[in-house]
């Protein structure tokens, strides 16, 4: 049942073309989505400093921003994971390198490249991780098909004989971002007003629950026991974390819009589901850490290491999600920049850590491949200090506002006393920017095959040597 | 391992489908369900013919939508006191019915906007489209200068279209009016809720501090206020348009019909302001400031008081206020009233209301520009036609002698 095992019975080929290419796409792209982040954080600075053409206003920017970073950074890089893991998984190739072909082309050239464009030519829909125009959207579903034609397959062959939790994350990821998908894209122009905003709350959070949770909790699944050697602590728990997920995630979306007209009964139960969902990320999230004992907080591999700030800031955005969905806390914080600060704690943090780890696993994989290990190892601190420093900033700015708007100030207020704050954010962008453009160098300069060199080196592992004299020490003092 | 290869194959396919279920339930309990409750809402509390959009709004809402403002601006006011305080009444689902898509926005940069319409003025909605810092100093507002023709005065459709889809926000609940109010809280059957109550206990249908009130109170502000504070108040609030030493030379000037006050060419009486501060002018660009609390208006009120520096009042002689008097009562009584108190029999014709003189004076110099060359935006004509010099320098003084807040 463990990887070590795995690895013993022969595996198919990997597509190590295709984890290239959808993983320097993922960079190149990460890099693209973080500079209209960036400029927009620029322009609540310095509103006219790029002379106010339309293509550049704030609106614009911000909509590329959020859909460069899910469907470009976040989407390549799961594929390019998927590519790596699924035939190791599986034991099978994917289904075929011509269809890989495709959905490369497709997901970059037909969703990405042209979505980015039209948002900045003024064509979009003014939905929440749903911005990009409809037309964008038919060739998503149609990439998200593609995906489960091309991945999914090996997983119900015959013969099947290893059962990885990844794998359960693997086929649940894909298969509810397809139902999810029309969801949040194209229900809300049929359906008006509140109506179309309750679907709409569902995909603010299935987007995040379905899509990037599931995919990033893949790879941390994976490259946690392959990284380390070891099997999962406990695959009960890893079922009783999937399942919750599976179940409470859906459930949760309506905690964007409490207090409004929506029924009561309806935000009290994406509140309560918001708590659970805490105690869930709880199961999932000790378990990780438990396979994890013993290599420290900052693994020597880079890979692991990645994989293992991703599951402690996973921890630690669930728990502030469960806590802000709350009426009391709610009430106070929406709207305001903790908010923002949260969904960079999940995607900057959670979620870019989870496909950086899976990047770098693979990458570390491809015997022809350059690999730059000072770079990475920059890249990772760099962005480690970046994510800190800028949600820490936006949380107590979150903060400030939501006291001047419970007080009588006026609005202006609350818009002046956020600009401090805001400069920290942009501020922040440095080590951010830096440490992804470390990223690239790690995987695009230094020797060919100096990846497998660093898991040579990476091997030694301390968790067998160092656990277990302390577990016999422990045992030793409670008899 | 042959028997578990099988179970961990039908295990997939189980956990897919349970999988499925749980998706489906959820779209069930939190988007059909919700949808079809407030699909009744709707059609049991809205008015029966509500107004809903022309199609130049219409083009409005698509550049709202496609400039991402519903990303800065919420259009949802939540049942909360602290939402009801700064916007108005909560929103109710009927007001949304033509929403497609939704605009509800999930993060205030700027205020919410579900009761914007009628909020601010036209001349004020295209000046701050083209420029925002030139009318809200410490905004931080994209600038939309590719929805103009090269300044705020000269708006291409594309503005025209999104000024008109802004000011139908919150309106067909204002147009419903007392008895759409009531027709609402009747079908809503919550007599027992108290949150859905709260959508019908608001103070103001609009709650924004900004909007001009055609007449209301204000309060009586404390004769001294503190300078200090009122001249950061006055930079921060003011200065964009009225200019900072209260010339009316502000970057908001262009494009604001009628122009901002010049401050500096007229005295003004506590009273005045404390009213003009509080309500408004309406349907000018100057908006109500009841955000600020009567010890900052008091501060402000000091600092515009204090730009209008006194020149020695020449002695006149007989004849010419006696001509004044002559030429006023012929002309200009209609709006400004018989004892210069801006209330005229022709007043309920007017959009602006006529200048009270009894609380505004203005300098010889402003008086005689506003005959010679009327005042734009407003239905004071130049009166260079039909007056001479003489009656022009005449009633120009004579106004001045309404004016009832000299020491």
């Amino acid at each position: 049942m463990s990887m070590s095992e795995a690895v013993k019975t022969p595996a198919p080929p990997v597509e190590t073309g295709l984890v290239y290419a959808h993983g320097l796409a993922a960079i190149v792209t990460l890099l693209i989505s973080v500079g209209f982040g960036i400029l927009a954080s620029v322009e609540l600075l310095l509103p006219d400093f790029a002379g106010n053409p339309s293509w550049l206003s704030w609106g614009r920017l911000r909509y590329d921003h959020t859909q460069g970073i899910m469907l470009a950074w976040l989407g390549n890089a799961f594929f390019a994971f998927l590519y790596h893991a699924v035939p190791l998984l599986t034991g099978r190739s994917v289904t075929s390198p011509r269809l890989g072909h495709w959905l490369f082309g497709l997901w970059n050239f037909a969703v990405v490249a042209p979505g980015w464009l039209l948002v900045l030519a003024g064509f979009s829909q003014p939905l929440e991780w749903a911005e990009f125009p409809m037309i964008i959207d038919v060739f998503v579903v149609a990439g998200l098909v593609l995906a489960i034609v091309q991945f999914l397959p090996p997983f119900f062959s015959r013969g099947l004989e290893d059962l990885y939790v990844s794998s359960w994350y693997v086929i649940g990821g894909l298969i509810f971002t397809l139902l999810a998908y029309p969801m949040g894209n194209f229900v809300p122009e049929l359906v008006p007003g509140a109506r179309g905003a309750a679907f709409s709350g569902l995909w603010i959070h299935d987007a995040v629950g379905l899509f990037v949770t599931p995919l990033a909790l893949a790879i941390v699944y994976f490259v946690i026991p392959a990284a380390t050697r070891r099997p999962i602590f406990s695959h009960f728990l890893s079922m009783l974390g999937f399942w919750l997920l599976f179940f409470l995630y859906p459930l949760n979306g309506t905690h964007h819009y409490v207090f409004s007209v929506i029924p009561m009964s309806a935000q009290i139960g994406a509140i309560t589901a918001s708590a659970l969902l805490g105690v869930d990320v709880i199961i999932v999230v000790a378990n990780l850490l438990l396979s994890l004992r013993g290599s420290g907080v900052f693994p020597g591999d880079v890979a692991l290491r990645f994989a293992a700030m991703s599951t402690i800031f996973y921890l630690v955005v669930s728990i502030q999600g469960s806590v802000q969905a709350q009426m009391a806390v709610n009430q106070a914080i929406h709207f305001s920049d903790w908010v923002i600060g949260h969904s960079h704690l999940a995607m900057l943090g959670f979620a870019t850590f989870a496909a950086a780890g899976g990047l770098v696993h693979a990458w570390q994989r491809i015997p022809w491949a350059r690999y730059n290990a000072r770079a990475l190892d920059w890249a990772y601190w760099l962005l480690f200090a970046g994510v800190i420093l800028m949600v820490t900033d936006l949380t107590i700015a979150g903060l400030a506002e939501a006291r001047l708007w419970q007080s009588a100030a006026p609005w202006l207020e609350s818009v002046r006393s956020a600009r401090p704050y805001w400069l920290v954010r942009s501020l922040s962008a440095v080590p951010i920017a830096g440490g992804f453009v470390a990223f690239l160098l790690g995987l695009t300069t230094g020797q060919k095959g100096a990846g497998l060199q660093a898991i040579q080196q990476s091997i030694g592992l301390e968790p067998v040597r160092e656990i277990a004299p302390k577990l016999a020490r422990a045992a030793s003092e409670v008899s | 391992m042959n028997g578990s290869g099988r179970i961990l194959r039908t295990s997939y396919v189980v956990a897919s489908i349970a999988g499925v279920a749980f998706f489906v339930m959820s779209v069930a309990l939190l988007g059909v369900w919700p949808g079809r409750v407030l699909d009744g809402e709707t059609r049991a509390m809205s008015p029966e013919h509500p107004l809903g959009l022309t199609v130049s709004e219409q083009r409005g809402r698509a550049i709202y939508s496609r400039e991402g403002c519903a990303y800065c601006h919420t259009q949802q006011i939540r049942y909360l006191h602290a939402d009801m305080a700064r916007f108005g009444a909560p929103t109710l689902a009927w007001e949304t019915r033509f929403d497609y898509p939704h605009l509800w926005g999930t993060r205030r940069i700027g205020p919410d906007l579900s009761r914007e319409g009628a909020t601010h003025s036209e001349d004020w909605h295209f000046a701050h489209l083209y420029a925002p810092r030139a009318i809200v100093a410490d905004s931080v507002m994209p600038a939309f200068p590719a929805l103009f023709d090269g300044s705020a005065d000269h708006p291409r459709q594309e503005a025209r279209d999104l000024v008109a889809y802004l000011d139908t926000l919150g309106r067909a609940r204002e147009l419903a009016g007392p008895e759409g109010e009531a027709h609402a809280r009747s079908a809503c059957q919550c007599a027992a809720d108290e949150m859905k109550q709260m959508a019908f206990h608001a103070a103001a249908l609009n709650g924004n501090p900004a909007r001009a009130r055609r007449q209301g109170d204000s309060p009586k502000l404390p004769a001294a206020g503190n300078t200090e504070r009122g001249r950061q108040l006055y930079v921060h609030n003011c200065a964009s348009c009225h200019g900072g030493r209260g010339e009316a030379d502000g970057l908001g000037v262009t494009g604001l019909h009628p122009r901002p006050a010049n401050l500096a060419g007229h005295e003004y009486t506590v009273d005045r302001l404390s009213y003009v501060l509080w309500n408004g002018i309406a349907g000018t660009a100057m908006q109500a400031w009841r955000d600020l609390s009567a010890e900052d208006l008091a501060a402000l009120a000091q600092v515009v008081r204090g730009f209008h520096q006194a020149a020695p009042e020449p002695d006149l002689p007989a004849n010419i206020v006696d001509l004044g008097g002559r030429v006023y009562t012929a002309n200009c009584s209609q709006c400004h009233g018989e004892k210069g108190g801006g209330d005229g029999s022709a007043v309920g014709e007017l959009r602006i209301a006529p200048t009270d003189f009894r609380s505004v004076r203005p300098s010889i110099a402003e008086s005689l520009r506003a005959l010679r060359n009327g005042v734009e935006g407003t239905q004071m004509a130049p009166w260079t036609g039909r007056l001479n010099e003489a009656e022009l320098s005449a009633v120009a003084y004579y106004v001045r002698g309404f004016y009832q807040g000299a020491q």
